[in-house]
């Protein structure tokens, strides 16, 4: 059952991914675009997911974790530098 | 009697992760056709918990469950429910701090506005200062 119905899933997200890459190419600023790597970086995480049941392999879930942490990482260093012009350490 | 306990968890999985895929959809939709930085900020919201931490609880539920994974299914579900509840907790924190960075910095005007407290109370921190 998950062999026929999790296709059906990966071209819903694919679609997403499609149009938040759309918005990080036009954004018009640099907050816009960070906010849409974001989102694109936890949607990747849910693909990780989805695609260690497809596959059937477990070592795939281990990648997920850290993904998820980078992106929040993107996002303060982005607002630090915002605030006070630098990015500290 | 267990088999069909199990039938019921995975189905709820399943449906998690469809309701995941359309949040997903529409978040993205959302990002691409809002006006504002500041009116995305929701759709971005839309897109991550309930487009990335919702389908991940419904993966550790259909992994719990799927017996072709094998003894490992187990070190799946836990991963799964570790990034949700870690996106749960640090995507509104990262959505804050960048919409707190874009008004402190005036990178994007701030559009539909009725009142702004948040400006009203640097203005008057600054003319403070400068007594």
């Amino acid at each position: 059952m998950l062999d026929v119905y999790l296709p059906i899933i990966f071209a819903i997200f694919l679609i997403a991914f499609t149009l938040y890459i759309i918005r990080i190419i036009k954004g018009p600023s640099v907050v816009d675009m960070a906010l849409a790597v974001d989102c694109l970086a936890f949607d990747l995480a849910v693909f990780i997911g989805l695609l260690t049941l497809y596959f059937r392999t477990p070592f795939l879930i281990i990648g997920a974790i850290a993904l998820a942490l980078w992106a929040y990482i993107l996002d303060i260093y982005i607002a630090k530098y915002f605030v006070r012009k630098e990015v500290g350490e | 009697m267990f088999e069909i306990v199990e039938w019921i968890v995975f189905i709820i999985g399943l449906i998690l992760v469809t309701i995941g895929a359309i949040c997903d959809l529409a978040g993205a939709l959302g990002l691409l056709r809002f006006p504002n930085f500041f009116v995305r900020l929701h759709a971005a919201t839309v897109g991550t918990i309930g487009g990335a931490v919702i389908p991940l609880f419904g993966v550790a539920l259909i992994a719990a469950v799927s017996s072709q994974i094998g003894p490992f299914r187990w070190a799946v579900a836990g991963g799964a429910i570790i990034t949700a509840i870690l996106i749960m907790i640090i995507a509104p924190a990262g959505s804050h701090a960048l919409a707190y960075a874009a008004h402190k910095a005036k990178i994007v005007p701030v559009e539909p506005k009725v009142c702004d407290l948040l400006e009203e109370y640097e203005k008057k921190k600054m003319e403070a200062k400068k007594k």
